[in-house]
């Protein structure tokens, strides 16, 4: 059998990209959290070095894909480890050695580091008034609240939840946390960057969203979108954290200042300043009937998106609208807030949002189920939803099939013979509404090339779109390439994002494909999926279909130590068609191991701003011996659409642990589950409960 | 520092800067499937052989391989049984970690030829798959076991 070219180390990375001439950069961080540069000295910088400096990009705009709000170096640093100064030099060596030759001098400034804290009104402000990009990543109305950190707020009123928090007769109510974490690509991220002699930006990047980066740099050079071309090798690794403009506009700087192409590769530490995902503080209250009617839910969301909005805004958004859950309520609101820190900035991560307020919502339903004396299983299929059923967004559910994973998930662990020690979780999560994706094919010799702006960070695309362009086309997937993706060369695509791209592209594939039969030649579609929400009411339409998956876990723990010994975690995901079959498992595996690190120890720390584990020992990641107890299964139904997998498996795996430990009554409320929260849990057991913790309703 | 070393089984010379690494070097020297993520002995994405140990390329110096003999996976020849239990397998999604993980299998299985799953995957605990990849490679693990076996 031919060698898997990935066994063989074959694939090349942006990390091993080259451009003859290159100069190597690295960047210059501020060490404090929020201040003003008062001076930048590099004497000691070696000679034949060149150093980027603020007043070098003073013409450049801010720039942002949701909100304009970053330089391309900060005068102003908002987080430790925000970007002051740049180097190019001949070597990596060289760069790293005057990087660490410039000397910073910043005036320090009051700064906040707890989303709750920053949405006070006394506190201080990062940003003195914000502009929404017009970047087409902000394609929803972000509504930033004048005078605050808050960055956007949304909505959801669906119902009058008072009138139905006095109709019920029991009410549950909690407050749950989750922290940053990281996204840990295996490869970092890496560009080479040029400008050619006819003045075009020529960039290779890792990056999920090749067209955002286009406009986004092309309106930060003042150049034609057409005049900026971004091409985009294999990701070893993104999740999320290859999104937007990165370290990209800085590299293009230095390549604009040096008149020479550069390079940067940053350094691991660095991944953990660059993105990572919100920290979360949400607050559900439950009501329902003694039936066991789910009659009112009101939900606060409080995403700390950093120092920079980034898509925050987006994720808040989404936060919000994944916090009803897949249950019938008629009532329910919804607030959503994304509010700035003085953190290294948070963005999309495999999950973008949902997560959060999963591990909320589902912890609150084991909560009433309790409360009730009910079953965790009977209360969620008691109110599930199905087909026809209006969700708390008022549009109507198609395609449902949350029974049939629950009982899937349930039965993998014998819930129904005995519950003690498992747990359940049920995950609605919406894809990106609305966008477009256009895909071109054409002859090539005995086979076909498609051109196509899909990303291949491991998830299998390009796999993905020759298998389904060999089926229309009756010919093997081995005829078909798919090269890397080239803003030159590919039509518009919308981004790599929210397991979007298989259901989008591969209608998009179909229309071109006939088209291509017709011509004889070439053929090209385009797909648009229509939709969104008004940010005041959350009314609207969230998704054009919905990622579904049930989760349950089976544990034991062990109550001196406080460490969980899982038996068995399995998820049953809703994938309508599977095109690539080992590909989808892969992608089911790759969520739920993501997902039990988020569970069990998971956690960017910090210590006033400051990251205190910025490298691969002391921030853990799940090893083969982890996943052991991981299984998972797809379900398909006859003649449904394609249904994304990136990300649905991961939300399930938190709740379903946090819930399994609830069965044998020790409540967790904040992720991750690490063996001190449990003994504090096992402690709270004994002692009688607390009062509610209040705080995050403030507002 | 001039060093000559065996390179993926052919003799070869390389210029060690001073305190320059393993990974550096042979990365400058073409062969990109040796790889760093956390350039502190954890992860496993730089591995090689030296000689017959797996080592962790970011923590050894350019310099120490002189006279020895060291195998990337690029040196492995098509019919090897591990790079074929990992194809067969479909054991990678972004393919970072696979040629550390094929480099680490080998000389697990050579230590180990009848290795069980549970004690493979407390092998591999210094080899991290962000993607997640764990249970396929484990079956690759498996799987390579008994090409090789079948190969004696
Ligand atoms: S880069 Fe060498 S072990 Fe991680
Ligand atoms: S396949 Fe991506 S890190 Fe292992």
């Amino acid at each position: 059998m031919r060698v898997d070219p990935r066994a063989r180390g074959a694939v090349r990375y942006s990390v091993d990209a080259d451009m003859p001439g290159q100069l190597h950069a690295a960047l210059v961080r501020s060490t404090v959290a929020h201040g003003v540069v008062r001076g930048i000295d590099v004497s000691g910088v070696a000679p034949g070095v060149t150093v980027l400096l603020p007043e070098d990009v003073a013409d450049l705009p801010l720039y942002g894909c949701q909100i304009a709000d970053q330089a391309v170096l900060a005068e102003r640093p908002r987080h430790a480890g925000d970007v002051v100064a740049a180097v190019a030099a001949p070597t990596p060596a060289a760069a790293r050695a005057a990087a660490r030759a410039v000397v910073v001098e910043v005036d320090e400034l009051p700064a906040v580091f707890d989303a709750l804290d920053a949405a006070r009104e006394e506190a201080p402000l990062l940003h003195e008034g914000l502009s929404v990009s017009d970047n087409d990543a902000a394609y929803f109305g972000i509504r930033p609240v004048a005078g605050t950190n808050i960055c956007h707020r949304f909505r959801i009123r669906h119902g009058d939840v008072e009138a139905g928090f006095a109709a019920a007769d029991v009410v549950v109510e909690g407050t749950f946390r989750t922290p940053a974490a990281a996204h840990v690509p295996m490869e970092p991220h890496a560009t080479v960057a040029r400008f050619t002699e006819d003045g075009r930006l020529e960039v290779v990047t890792g990056t999920q969203t090749p067209f955002n980066m286009r406009m986004e740099l092309a309106a930060m050079f003042g150049l034609d979108e057409e005049d900026v071309r971004i091409v985009v090798p294999p990701m070893g690794g993104s999740f999320g954290a290859k999104t937007f403009t990165r370290q990209e506009g800085i590299v293009a700087a230095l390549a604009r200042k040096t008149g020479r192409p550069v390079k940067l590769v940053l350094g691991r530490s660095e991944e953990f300043l660059t993105l990572n995902r919100h920290p979360s503080i949400v607050h559900v209250r439950l009501g329902a009937t003694r039936t066991g009617d789910l009659v009112a839910k009101a939900v606060t969301c409080w995403a700390d998106t950093g120092a920079y909005a980034d898509c925050g805004p987006g994720v808040a958004q989404k936060m919000g609208f994944a916090a009803p859950g897949p249950y019938r309520i008629p009532n329910c609101w919804v607030d959503a807030h994304a509010v700035y820190t003085n953190t290294p900035p948070n963005g999309a991560f495999r999950g973008y949002g949902a997560m959060q307020s999963i591990w909320a919502s589902e912890r609150t339903m084991d909560l009433l189920a309790a409360r009730l004396g009910t079953g965790p299983l009977e209360l969620r299929r008691r109110n599930l939803l199905r087909d026809g059923d209006a969700y708390a967004t008022g549009e109507a559910m198609h395609g449902t099939c949350f029974e049939e994973l629950l009982d899937r998930a349930a039965a993998a662990v014998g819930y129904e013979h005995d519950p003690a020690g498992k747990g359940l979780c049920l995950v609605m999560k919406g894809m990106q509404t609305p966008s477009r994706a256009s895909i071109a094919i054409e002859r090539e010799g005995d086979g076909y090339v498609i051109r196509c702006a899909t990303t291949e960070m491991g998830q299998g695309a390009r796999r993905s779109l020759a298998l389904l362009a060999a089926e229309r086309l009756g010919c093997r997937p081995e005829q078909i390439r798919v090269p890397d993706p080239d803003t030159d060369r590919v039509p518009y695509d919308t981004r790599t994002t929210s397991s979007r791209s298989t259901f989008m592209m591969a209608g998009a594939l179909a229309e071109a494909c006939e088209a291509l039969l017709e011509d004889g030649r070439r053929g090209h579609g385009t797909i648009v999926n229509d939709g969104g929400l008004d940010p005041d009411t959350g009314q609207g339409v969230a998704s054009t279909h919905w990622h579904q998956a049930a989760g349950a876990a089976h544990l034991e723990v062990d109550e001196e130590t406080g460490r969980v010994r899982l038996h068995r975690v399995h998820c049953a995901v809703y994938a309508g068609r599977v095109v690539n079959a080992p590909g989808a498992a892969l992608q089911n595996e790759g969520s739920m191991t993501m997902g039990l690190g988020t569970a069990l120890f998971e956690s960017v720390d910090f210590n006033e701003g400051q990251v205190t584990n910025a490298n691969l020992s002391d921030y853990n990641v799940p090893t083969a011996r982890d996943a052991a107890a991981l299984t998972h299964e797809l379900v398909e139904r006859e003649g449904a659409p394609i249904h994304g997998l990136g990300e649905t498996a991961l939300p399930p795996v938190p709740a379903a642990i946090g819930n399994a430990l609830a069965s044998l009554g020790i409540e967790l409320y904040d992720l991750p589950m690490t063996p001190e929260r449990v003994l504090e849990a096992i402690d709270r057991r004994a002692a009688p409960s607390p009062e509610p913790d209040l705080e995050a309703r403030r507002r | 520092m001039r060093v000559a070393f065996v390179l993926d089984g052919a003799p070869a010379e390389l210029e060690a800067g001073e305190g320059e690494m393993l990974v550096d070097a042979l990365r400058a020297a073409g062969r990109l499937s040796v790889r760093e993520t956390c350039g502190i002995g954890v992860c496993g994405a730089c591995a090689v052989i030296v000689d017959d140990e797996p080592v962790s390329a970011c923590l050894m110096l350019a310099a120490q391989v002189d006279g020895r003999s060291v195998t990337t996976v690029e040196g492995l020849p098509d019919d090897d049984p591990v790079l074929q239990a990992f194809t067969q397998a479909h054991a990678a999604q972004c393919g970072w970690c696979t040629p550390g993980m094929v480099l680490t299998v080998k000389a697990m299985l050579a230590d180990d030829p009848q290795i069980d799953r549970e004690r493979a995957a407390e092998g591999l605990g210094g080899n991290l798959c962000r993607c997640g990849s764990y249970s396929r490679i484990l079956d690759a693990v498996q799987l390579a076991a008994e090409l090789t076996l079948k190969e004696d």
